[in-house]
């Protein structure tokens, strides 16, 4: 099978071509503007038979987009960070309006400081609005979980948009080699788009996304969007095992690397989920029982996959690539609620936070983040969560302080 | 100016059975409703209203409507977005799916002033810029109604509100949305009232039958939040008319032209002091210079369009 | 703990009278809980608000269940079922009315074995929804009717709670509610405070197991159009606009233009009809009508004219 190197943005880009869109209600920001220049260009060039139109902002844009999937077209849309978290009022309305579309969400740190590069907690902001999220951990993913998404997305049996997160810099500007599917066998997968219960027509008046009055009306409709956010796990498997069949390529909703044998296990998400992965080898060689879990939904959150795979493990470390001030690693949070109360679950389930605004996390942290671990098995102590920062990064913004002006005398000891 | 041919020439064209229904909970005496059943009658059920935050989300209150026609409720911001999504999803249907065009709609924003002069103005600027094909409705009842009358972009110089109980109410100005509107160049931008029927319909004729970004700004007197008895809402919007605080005019082809200009105008006061809002004016004591400096702004007004010609 | 419930129409001030009263148990030492609901309707539709008062720290919340007084400052609330007049209402609540109506006529309406009181306040205001005062009656009534509150503490907590608006707006508060709490002199004490819910026995929720359903059901969308009629807004009516069509020019445009809810259309003999299942009483058709043909009467006239057909003056040929 033929590869072709593509960057994220490329493979996203090239996933929306391949599901025959039919319409991207567009936004500019870094780092996803690739996405929609592509797209762009697709279109004007007549290789793409879609609509593109740039809104004023990313909440017009998602609204725009849940307005025309309402109509009962394709919808294809993309942005990053704080676009995101400006759109945020329209998640939770275009999830609630039950409109199937795909957004694909091109991790970046959020303000303030504003700053460019990767992480995770802008789709973390986004957990609760009723999208489906599926993560990728490389440009191949982007492209499939594309094709995948949409099928999730409207399936009868969800009904529910969808968003594909793909890391910013380390996937979305990355150059990776992808098969690119033949554009019937992609077609042929994702099917026609079915409007289903959706559509304004002049013969069958609709009133769409009308107000309730009272905590009961209210509460059935919310709880009918959770209960569609939960079928979207079963179907998930249905239509990744269909992918499978078609494509060659497997994507369980919780992938695990040599979790099968190992003591201890790295759980992580994104595309540094493959850096843990060159972790585990190096350390397998050096004799550890060690291994990696890493979810490729956040949403429906994959509690039972999650539950046997680390079932009798003595020791997990959560990377948490995204900070809940006050609290920690969302990840962590979430698994330890799913492993609550199981008979067989960890008994040390350690908290890391790394990798904030496209801080690389070194493959000595990854070893460092299993001798912890396996110290904390071995005193049965759970260490506090661990914010990854070194010395010499301590050093480095003292420096920048130093310019800034900011006061010596209140700089701490190493400066 | 061409002038279109109008159905409407005489009060005895106008509808004389309603379809928007009956049975919504806006306030009795609205102003706002009055205009929007007269611009539904002409408007008809082919036609797919996107709502913002406001008073009139309230129409469609699950599981009633009084929509003859489709209706999708936004959030405050967006809007003129969910229209620019229903459309271009409308054409997409028409140009490849073979949507036949007797299912087509059109698309018709409807949103209060909180949301047409304040947060929604960018989306409503976008839509323009991008030339979007579709009606926009604002009743503008000078103030955040339905969080309880407060101060709104829209709200006039001196009336008290929720947010401006002082001596002198509102400090601020209302704001020229015509003119923000028609700097845009849309298709057309026009002025209305409830309270002047005729006029309304014969502006909302004209709407249906052009292309392109084609907006209306009705004035919507609120015996809620503009303190009088609902049974003055008529004689309040005619008085709005008539003391020329709310001039009635089209924007077309780059012109303004007003389609109603009173020549013998009353004077401010008589609109005025119907309104609680505005009785600091006159009790316990007149505020003359309050009084002659909002006459002045009128008077201004009319002065400079008679300069241009109306 | 007393439970107190008032009802009333969107601009008759239950608000007000809640917080009077909450004031003035506070003011007698009691813990308060005092609040309105709000819902979408609008001046005229019915609303309510509610007081809680206790010896001991409050922690129910919410609307009260189990009502130990109900007022309703507009009588022609009771009959309205969105009203909500008797929810919850047992032998053991007080329900007192503002009506012309005696207490009696009242027992023998609905039926009902527990105590009725009427408060015969601004019986001869026409339009209900102008009822001047109304709130400051009904909470000067309801601190008589619980009989612990002294005199004092209602006329403080009038003085705290419209001390804002001039000595004007509370002086005739004050002569209202004062006025009120002489005439329920002889039920001093009526209202009793109620008991707690038991925990030993109590009627079990019966929770649902919610499936998942489609979209297509699950979605909060209307495959309808215009069944908005079946909400009967006329309800909210204190005034009723009647035609005299021996006046009616057939002009027939202006009432059916004017109404702000499209509740006037006309017929193909160019005659209006007011519907009135929707007509909530703005009044603006009685103000524009040129040959000054409709008339405002008030709501429980017109009613009471309906049940005699004969009379109903103005009755199209």
């Amino acid at each position: 099978m033929s590869r072709t190197l593509l960057t994220g943005n490329g493979a996203a880009a090239w996933g929306a071509r391949l599901a025959q869109v039919d319409y991207i209600p567009a936004f500019p920001i870094t780092p996803q503007t690739e996405i929609i220049e592509t797209l762009a260009q697709w279109i004007d060039t007549e290789r793409m038979d879609s609509r593109l139109v740039t809104l004023e902002s990313e909440h017009s844009m998602i609204t725009a987009a849940g307005g025309a999937a309402a109509t009962g077209v394709r919808v294809f849309s993309a942005t990053s960070s704080q676009g995101l978290l400006y759109a945020m009022e329209m998640l939770y309305t275009v999830a609630g309006w039950r409109t199937p579309f795909v957004l694909v969400n091109v991790s970046r740190g959020l303000a303030a400081p504003i700053t460019l590069e990767a992480d995770h907690n802008d789709v973390m902001a986004a957990r609760d609005c009723g999208f489906l999220q599926l993560h990728c951990a490389n440009c191949q993913e982007v492209l499939d979980n594309t094709l995948i998404a949409y099928r999730l997305a409207e399936d009868e049996r969800v009904r529910l948009p969808v968003i594909v997160n793909l890391d910013g810099f380390y996937l979305s500007f990355t150059r990776e080699p992808v098969v690119i599917p033949a554009a019937e066998q992609a077609a042929a997968f994702v099917g026609p788009f079915n409007p289903s219960s959706i559509h304004f027509r002049a013969s069958a008046p609709e009133s769409q996304a009308v107000a309730v009055l009272g905590g009961a009306p209210y509460s059935y409709f919310r709880y009918e969007l959770h209960l569609a956010a939960q079928n979207a796990l079963p179907v998930y498997d249905e239509i990744s095992a269909e992918f499978r069949t078609r494509f060659g390529r497997d994507y369980p909703a919780v992938d695990s690397y040599c979790a099968g044998d190992a003591e201890l296990v790295f759980v992580m998400l994104g595309s540094f989920a493959t850096k843990a992965r060159a972790a585990v080898d190096r350390l397998r060689e050096a004799g550890w029982a060690i291994g990696l879990v890493q979810p490729r939904l956040l949403r429906p959150f994959p509690e039972q996959p999650l539950q046997q795979l680390l079932a009798g493990k003595r020791g997990v470390a959560v990377i948490d690539q995204n900070l809940s001030m006050g609290k920690g690693g969302v990840l962590h949070t979430e698994l330890a609620a799913a492993l609550y109360g199981h008979p067989d679950a960890p008994p040390v389930l350690a908290s890391f936070i790394g990798g904030l605004g496209g801080r690389d996390i070194s493959d000595e942290e990854f070893f460092e983040i299993a001798r912890v671990l396996q110290a904390a098995v071995d005193t049965g102590q759970t260490p506090p969560p661990r914010l990854l920062y070194t010395q010499d990064e301590l050093m480095e913004i003292r420096k920048l302080q130093a310019i800034a002006h900011v006061e010596r005398k209140e700089l701490g000891g190493t400066a | 100016m061409t002038q279109t041919a109008t159905t409407f020439r005489r009060m005895k064209d106008l509808p004389s059975t309603h379809l928007l229904g009956t049975g919504t909970p806006m306030c009795a005496g609205c102003g706002g409703l009055e205009a929007l059943h007269q611009i539904y009658d002409v408007l008809g059920e082919k036609t797919v209203f996107v709502n913002a935050a406001g008073c009139m989300t309230l129409l469609s209150v699950y599981p009633f409507t009084p929509f003859r026609g489709s209706w999708l409720y936004t959030a405050m911001a967006s809007a003129p977005a969910g229209a620019q999504g229903i459309r271009d999803a409308l054409d997409i249907l028409r140009e490849k799916k073979g949507l036949p065009p007797e299912e087509d709609l059109e698309v018709v924003v409807l949103t209060g002033d909180g949301a047409a002069y304040g947060m929604g103005l960018s989306a409503t600027s976008g839509a323009m810029e991008r030339d979007l094909d579709f009606i926009y409705i604002c009743y503008d009842n000078e103030g955040y109604g339905n969080t309880g009358q407060q101060y709104s972009g829209a709200t006039p110089h001196a009336a008290r509100t929720a947010t401006s109980k002082g001596a002198h109410g509102f400090a601020g100005y209302k704001k020229d949305l015509f003119s923000i509107w028609a700097a845009h160049r849309p298709t057309y931008v026009a002025t209305v009232i409830g309270a002047e029927p005729l006029d309304l319909a014969r502006k909302i004729e004209t709407a249906r039958d052009l292309e392109g970004p084609r907006l209306i700004i009705a004035l919507a007197p609120c015996p809620t939040g503009w303190d009088y008895d609902p049974r003055e809402s008529v004689a309040i919007g005619k008085l709005a008319v008539r003391t020329g605080v709310w001039p009635l005019k089209e924007y077309r082809d780059g012109r303004i032209q007003h389609t109603r200009v009173p020549r013998e105008r009353v004077p401010v006061e008589e609109y005025l002091k119907k309104q609680g809002r505005f009785a600091h004016l006159f009790e316990p004591e007149r505020d003359e210079t309050l009084l002659q400096e909002l006459q002045a702004k009128v008077d201004a007004y009319w002065d400079s369009v008679e300069v241009q010609g109306g | 703990m007393y439970r107190i419930r008032f009802h009333g129409r969107g601009g008759q001030g239950m608000k007000t009278a809640s917080r009077i009263l909450g004031s003035a148990f506070f003011e007698a030492g009691y813990e308060v809980q005092d609040a309105p609901r709000y819902g979408a309707e609008r001046r005229g539709a019915p609303i309510f608000a509610y007081v809680r008062a206790a010896r001991e720290p409050i922690n129910e919340r919410g609307i009260i269940q189990r009502p130990d007084l109900v007022i309703v400052a507009d009588d022609t609330l009771v009959a309205v079922p969105a009203a909500g007049v008797l929810a919850g209402v047992s032998a053991r609540s007080v329900l007192l009315i503002n009506s012309r109506d005696a207490a009696e006529v009242w027992r023998h309406r609905l039926n009902i074995d527990g105590p009725i009181v009427t408060l015969p306040v601004n019986t001869g205001v026409e339009d209900r929804a102008e009822l001047p005062w109304i709130g400051a009656s009904c909470a000067g009534a309801a601190a008589r009717l619980v009989g612990v509150l002294p005199r004092q503490a209602l006329v403080h907590a009038i003085e705290t709670e419209l001390g804002g608006l001039g000595d004007d707006v509370v002086g005739h508060n004050l002569e209202n509610a004062l006025a009120a709490w002489e005439l329920m002199a002889p039920q001093y004490g009526l209202a009793s405070e109620g008991g707690e819910p038991r925990a030993q026995e109590y009627q079990r929720p019966d929770w649902a197991d919610l499936a998942f359903e489609t979209a297509r059901i699950s979605a909060p969308t209307i495959y309808a159009a215009a069944n908005s009629v079946e909400v009967r807004t006329g309800l909210w009516r204190t005034l009723r606009p009647v035609i005299d069509y021996s006046r009616c020019n057939r002009c027939w445009w202006v009432c059916s233009t004017f109404c702000p809810d499209g509740a006037i259309s006309v017929d193909k003999d160019g005659q209006p009809r007011i519907d009135y299942d929707h007509c909530k009483g703005c009044m603006v058709c009685v103000a524009q009508c040129p040959p000054h043909a409709i008339a405002a009467v008030p709501e429980h006239q017109a009613q009471a004219e309906e049940a005699q057909p004969a009379d109903i003056p103005g009755d199209p040929p």
